[in-house]
């Protein structure tokens, strides 16, 4: 152990500082010392420095540490050798300590519906933990009752299913559908019987960004929304792997733009998507801008860089973050889930221009909460939601109007919940100001 | 969204609308659906991204009053804008080139203190002089197996200190010193997939509590507890 008053080098008096166990000693000893070792080799003094007073604390606050950066390679410099700062792995420090907090949802956050009126099951998608579940169509979560408990869950790695954001059953099979929504770029099918974690029947690789799909079982195609580069994609029924589409609608005449609910009306040959207006040819640098939302409706065999056969657009059109869509097949009415705009909007299929909704489902008695997700059950005369705020789906009778209450809920968390709404927690930031964490969905 | 900026000196939100190749100035407080007090959008931006990551960081500089965008494929750059800006305007200057090894759509940070900038660019962490222009090689990098350094949709620089906080290939965030160049290993680790078997992809400071945020998404990695959205926070007095 180093002692002393001070040593002489080069000339010049300096106080010897202890590191590490030498500077606990020499603290009890009423020393303050700093020595710094050379890290190749064996250990040698390399520079010594006066370290502040600190009375019995053995912390060296940081300008220490900057000046002994200072003093190293000052004297490396007088010996003639280089600046070092090396660290070889071992000397990293690893903090093996548990988080203080965290924040996160243990519910589901619902996505998407999809009905199988036949067998009379509900199926909800959740991307807060990456699972399909299914529920009877009838269940009814009354006040007071507890979460409405599912029959199956599809969930796991097998399944693949991810941040996915739209569930949809074959009518003619009751298959299952999901589309994902972001690093999994793809379609998976099940059996409509499926539990637990089981291989997918079949798994369609698709373009980053799928949102929304659905079914023409007569023409025996699969029609896929995506968001950017904006464009809607037609694959044959049954398509898999990496099976390209047998046509797109993209281009600028088609209006498309961050295209997210679709909806097919068979019967009278109409595609309608709806866009949320944020849009760009990635290939131009400064192309972007923003239009207003829309729903641009197309013949259902559209192929190419084609002109919608009209446009619903305007302020009217209540149309706030549009999420999936419906149509009615009788009345061809097409329903739209109105995320921001906490609605169900209703328009009729021939609706243009900036006209408002034929009737809208909104208010507090509606138990409507971010809704995304939306299906026409025309056997039974209902129309579905599923509500990302609140990890409920909601049904109500098919002309429902305004501030009506729900037939039944669906819900999976405890009454009056506020979801998080996590979509993707890939980025924060934090307000020193406020405090906050703002967290991007 | 991957990457944007809270500028606590002049309370404001800065974030990229990604599909629309816009900068998106909010005041600090915004709530619901306020509008953006300045857009940086148009033509004489130059700003442009890839068709699978768009324009999905910005970085803000509130001492330098600058607004970074990473811009991809070609040019392979970082732009630069005044903080101030608003409409179609050009940017002050374009950091860009193959002498750059910027790839993709990195993650940005400055360290305005000692005048760098730090750019997350595949698994490595390129240094350069604060206002370096044009094809202009890193000063420093820090990469390679001892390192361990991995990539990070956002990360910091705690500039009083003179420390990186970067993600990890292992799912570690760890601490670097800015002047550190090479295979170097950081200072200070936490595992964090190790304790929480999530992987991070976000880091915030909080240097009042000496805490640092993480945000984690499942990201082909499932994590046990089976919830795949969260924000997580650490205390780490070390690093402040």
């Amino acid at each position: 152990m180093l002692s002393g008053m001070g040593l002489r080098l080069h000339g010049r008096t300096r106080t010897l500082v202890l590191g590490g166990g030498l500077a606990f000693a020499a603290a009890l000893l009423g020393l303050s010392w700093v020595v710094h070792f050379h890290s190749r080799g064996s250990a040698r003094l390399i520079s010594i420095e006066e370290a502040p007073d600190l009375g019995d604390s053995c912390y060296r606050p940081a300008s220490a540490s900057l000046a002994r950066r200072d003093s190293q390679r000052g004297l490396f410099a007088e010996f003639g050798e280089d600046t070092v700062h090396a660290q070889d792995a071992s000397s990293t420090v690893s903090l093996a300590r548990p988080p203080v907090r965290d924040i996160l949802d243990t519910a589901p956050i619902y996505s998407s519906v999809g009905v199988d009126v036949e067998r009379n099951e509900v199926f909800l998608q959740d991307s807060n933990t990456w699972s399909v579940r299914v529920f009877s169509r009838m269940d009814n979560a009354k006040p007071g009752a507890p979460p409405t408990e599912p029959r199956r869950v599809i969930s796991g790695p097998k399944s693949d299913v991810q941040f996915n954001s739209c569930v949809y059953i074959d009518p003619a099979n009751g298959d299952v559908y999901s589309v994902e929504n972001d690093i999994g770029d793809s379609i998976v099918t099940f059996p409509h019987d499926a539990t637990g974690d089981p291989e997918p029947k079949t798994k369609l690789k698709i373009t980053h960004r799928g949102f929304a799909m659905m079914l023409d079982n007569e023409n025996q195609e699969l029609f896929l929304s995506v968001q950017y580069p904006p464009q809607v994609a037609v694959y044959r029924k049954g398509a898999s792997g990496d099976e390209k589409p047998k046509r797109l609608i993209i281009g600028n005449k088609t209006r498309l733009s961050d295209s997210h609910g679709l909806a097919i009306d068979t019967r009278n040959k109409l595609l309608f998507v709806n866009n949320w207006g944020n849009i760009s040819d990635w290939q131009v640098p400064g192309s972007g801008r923003f239009e207003p939302p829309s729903i641009t409706v197309f013949a259902l065999n559209a192929d190419g860089n084609t002109a919608p056969l009209r446009v619903i657009q305007g302020p009217k059109t209540q149309l706030d973050w549009p999420g999936a869509m419906s149509v009615d097949p009788g009345s061809g009415d097409l329903y739209v889930a109105n995320d921001m705009g906490q609605s169900l909007i209703v328009f009729h299929g021939k609706d243009e221009g900036d006209a408002a909704p034929a009737r809208v489902v909104k208010g507090a008695r509606t138990g409507l909460s971010y809704p995304t997700g939306v299906f026409v059950d025309a056997v039974h005369k209902e129309v579905w939601a599923s509500n990302l705020g609140n990890s409920t789906a909601t049904v109500y009778p098919l002309m429902a109007n305004g501030d009506v209450a729900p037939l039944r809920i669906i819900r999976s968390a405890e009454e009056n919940k506020a979801s998080l709404k996590f979509g993707k927690t890939q980025a924060l930031v934090y307000d020193p100001i406020r405090e906050q964490i703002l967290v991007p969905n | 969204m991957h990457g944007f900026g809270f500028d606590a000196v002049h309370d404001e939100i800065c974030v990229m609308s990604p599909l629309a190749q816009a900068v998106l100035i909010f005041r600090g407080a915004a709530n619901g659906e306020e509008p953006p007090m300045r857009v940086i959008q148009g033509p004489k931006t130059r700003i442009q991204g890839t068709a699978y990551e768009a324009n999905d960081k910005v970085t803000v500089d509130p001492v330098n009053n600058e607004i970074y965008v990473p811009t991809d494929p070609t040019p392979n750059g970082i732009l630069v804008f005044d903080r101030t800006a608003n409409g179609d305007v050009a940017p002050k200057r374009f950091l860009g080139g193959p002498d750059t090894q910027l790839r993709g759509s990195p993650a940005v940070a400055v360290d305005p203190v000692h005048n760098l900038l730090l750019v997350n660019s595949g698994d490595a962490m390129l240094i350069f002089d604060r206002t370096a222009s044009g094809n202009m090689k890193p000063k420093a990098v820090i990469r390679g197996p001892n390192s361990g350094m991995g990539r990070i949709s956002s990360f910091q620089v705690n500039a009083q200190r003179g420390l990186i906080i970067a993600g990890g290939r292992d799912g570690f965030i760890g601490a670097w010193n800015i002047t550190d160049n090479g295979d170097i290993p950081p200072r200070w680790k936490i595992p964090v997939q190790q304790l929480t078997g999530y992987v991070a992809s976000g880091i915030a400071l909080d240097p009042a509590h000496k805490e640092i945020i993480l945000s984690a998404a499942g990201q082909r990695i499932r994590p046990v507890r089976g919830i795949m959205n969260t924000v997580i926070t650490f205390s780490w007095p070390e690093i402040f």
